[in-house]
């Protein structure tokens, strides 16, 4: 009884931290139509930014969170209005295009400036555990756990509650009559473009703290949030949470009982499954209804 | 019409001249300067990378002080400057196989290797099936090495002969440790080098708890660490890349997963990975296959250390054991071409096979399969101390005594 509870502390965990690195990548899908393949590149660009701010600023990395989420949202501002957009205009496929050619300059860009060596952001509770009753879990995935809620919370409220959320929804569910009432939907596209790729940088944070990374590592964030929507749906947090919980739960409670080797086999089974039975996700498309 | 034709042969005597007196300096320089070029690919870019990187310098490093330094190597009388064509294979076995094919088109003759088993194995058997050798520091698979291949000659023992060294370890430590368990990851070399850890931990009597495989590249080990601790093995032995080895020596740290001894076959030799565990990196094991303080003498560099002291003039990234094991690949080229006397690539081949040369990484000898000998280029065994890596085996080229066993990871903070 306690391996299986701690299994499943150890998935939501791991879960946790899926969904925030999948959020982005999930809203910018659902919003704007657009396969993000630099999603994982984003993601690192997080991770290397807290990085160099938590050492140069003598800070937790966690405080760092603000300074590399508001120079991400900038960074996506910029990318999606001058670069993606053109491309979105010129052709259907346009865009993935795009995405994936970025996303292998920067990855290039990346090794040169900050070499192919693995880096690892160490807070002081690095090596501290929690004990619940007989279950042990580690401080800082527990602590990125509570920083992912905190933010897929923000950002839910964000969409539901504030004027910004309340025009990326218009313009998702209804971009023409959106337009119609005034609202510039090039420059919405790019605040949630720009938006998404804050809360990457979030998760780049969060994943840098409990994981050794390098620039190679992108194209398995990239699959991570992929497989995350497909499994949750399109364009919510609560989506997002659903499937990196799912994916997280599934990955450790296969890794205990089948073997640590089988969690990928599970991953992609459920993935397929899935788009067998419930294409949509399971909490569907966030902003389908008003099509 | 005339004019111009005048002036042109005016032009052309004074051409002519240039060019007879000229000509025997052209032939000396010819003469003093043929060139040797030496082919391959290695990962700069991609998931191998960071290791990819070192063997690279460890080549580049060699070819320079041949070239710059020596001014050259001298070849059945005549002066050689070596020409290195090595090409990014960006880790991608496919993109590295497509290089090495182009190269051996355009005439390359000798191949160093990349790094990875996975993208040494293809492009082998490439330089193979054109009848080039290849000697290379990065794979040590032992799929390399049992295809009956005659070409690639590797510098280190197979994987699964890898680990016979660290086992005498084990079996020297006090108390004895009676039980082990053995972590890999899923990929080639993980794999064939866990089924050495089995062999020759089960030969020397250890007895075998748990084998766990991991996915090529994991992101949780909380299951395997909760096995872990309820069995309680006194050793752990993980085989798999350096990045993979410092997510389950992290993991172990923060949920106090403690064994009498981790042995991490990639990670506690890199001075990055020791920074990352801080104090919690004393005490763990790894393997090594050259340090600045071993007492070999060499041809081109005299001793490791100068050979450190002409690394450094060069880079400024921390030095590893794959820079001095890619050296050698280039020392052992030339001095099994001046033994055969020939650049031609079947007789240095021949003279590769009956190699038996001193370089400052090691004695130099391989086996009838190609890998290195299992007791000239065995590796040795380093222990984090006081943040230092010291070699604790075998006992002639010990810096210090192993430490055994560790404290829990509490006491060690």
């Amino acid at each position: 009884m306690n391996l299986i509870a701690q299994t499943v502390a150890d998935g939501l965990v791991l879960g946790g931290i899926y969904a925030l690195a999948a959020v982005g990548f999930s809203l910018i899908f659902g919003v704007l139509h657009v396969i993000n393949l630099s999603h994982g590149i984003i993601v690192l660009m997080g991770a290397y930014l807290a990085l160099i701010f938590s050492e140069t600023l003598h800070i937790d990395p966690l405080l760092t969170m603000p300074l590399v989420m508001a120079s991400l949202f900038a960074v996506g501002y910029v990318y999606q209005r001058f670069l993606i957009q053109y491309a979105v205009d010129s052709s259907a496929f346009g865009s993935i295009l795009l995405t994936f050619g970025v996303a292998l300059m920067l990855h290039n860009i990346m090794i040169w400036v900050f070499s192919p060596d693995m880096k690892n952001i160490t807070p002081t509770y690095a090596f501290t555990s929690i004990k619940l009753g007989p279950i042990v879990l580690d401080a800082v995935r527990v602590s990125c756990l509570v920083a992912s809620l905190v933010l897929l919370s923000c950002l839910a409220g964000l969409l539901k509650f504030s004027p910004l959320g309340r025009v990326i929804r218009a313009t998702a569910q209804q971009t023409l009559a959106a337009r119609l009432c005034g609202v510039n939907v090039r420059h919405v596209y790019a605040l949630t473009f720009a938006v998404s790729a804050a809360f990457a940088g979030a998760a780049g944070i969060v994943i840098g703290i409990i994981l050794p990374f390098s620039p190679a590592d992108e194209a398995t964030w990239t699959l991570n949030a992929f497989v995350v929507v497909v499994l949750g749906g399109v364009g919510s947090p609560a989506g997002a949470l659903i499937g990196g919980l799912l994916l997280g739960v599934v990955s450790t409670l296969t890794a205990q009982y089948i073997g640590p080797s089988f969690p990928n086999v599970t991953m992609f089974l459920l993935l397929v499954l899935l788009l067998l039975v419930r294409p949509q996700g399971l909490l569907g498309n966030a902003f389908a209804p008003s099509r | 019409m005339v004019l111009h034709s005048k002036k042109a042969t005016r032009r052309h005597v004074m051409a002519l001249g240039a060019a007879v007196l000229t000509a025997p300096a052209i032939r000396s320089a010819h003469a003093q300067a043929k060139t040797l070029v030496i082919g391959g690919s290695v990962p700069l870019t991609g998931a191998a990378a960071e290791t990819g990187l070192n063997v690279n310098n460890g080549y580049i490093t060699a070819v320079s002080y041949i070239n710059d330094v020596l001014g050259g190597v001298e070849i059945a009388g005549d002066k050689y400057k070596i020409d290195l064509k090595l090409f990014d294979d960006a880790s991608d076995p496919a993109r590295a196989t497509t290089l090495i094919q182009r190269q051996i088109d355009e005439g390359t003759n000798f191949f160093l290797g990349s790094f990875g088993s996975n993208i040494v194995l293809p492009t082998a058997a490439i330089t193979e099936r054109a009848k080039k050798p290849m000697v290379q520091t990065g794979g040590g698979s032992d799929a390399i090495f049992t295809k009956g291949y005659k070409y690639i000659f590797g510098m280190f023992p197979r994987a699964t002969r890898q680990f016979a060294a660290t086992a005498a370890m084990f079996k020297s430590l006090q108390p004895l440790p009676q039980t082990y368990s053995v972590v890999w990851t899923n990929d080639a070399f993980s794999k064939t080098a866990a089924e050495g850890v089995r062999l020759s931990c089960d030969a020397a009597g250890f007895k075998r708890i748990e084998g766990y495989e991991l996915p090529a590249k994991p992101t949780d080990v909380s299951s395997v660490l909760g096995s872990v601790r309820s069995t309680n093995p006194d050793l752990l032995v993980c085989v798999m890349h350096d990045q993979n080895s410092l997510l389950v020596a992290r993991q172990m740290v923060a949920s106090n997963t403690n064994v009498k001894l981790l042995f991490q076959g990639l990670g506690p030799q890199l001075a990055s990975f020791r920074e990352a565990l801080g104090k919690h990196s004393d005490y763990l094991c790894c393997s090594t296959y050259w340090d600045e303080n071993v007492p070999f003498k060499d041809k081109f560099f005299g001793d490791s250390k100068k050979f450190i002291e002409y690394y450094k003039t060069k880079f400024t990234r921390p030095i590893a054991y794959h820079v001095a094991g890619a050296a050698a690949c280039i020392e052992t080229y030339v001095l099994a071409m001046q033994a055969a006397k020939s650049t031609d690539p079947e007789k240095v081949r021949d003279a590769l096979a009956k190699a038996d040369y001193e370089t400052f990484y090691s004695r130099i000898k391989f086996t009838p399969e190609g890998d290195g000998d299992e007791l000239l280029m065995g590796g040795m065994i380093g222990q984090v101390q006081k943040g230092k890596l010291e070699i604790v085996f075998p006992a002639a080229a010990a810096s210090a005594k192993p430490l055994y066993p560790q404290p829990t990871w509490d006491k060690k903070a």
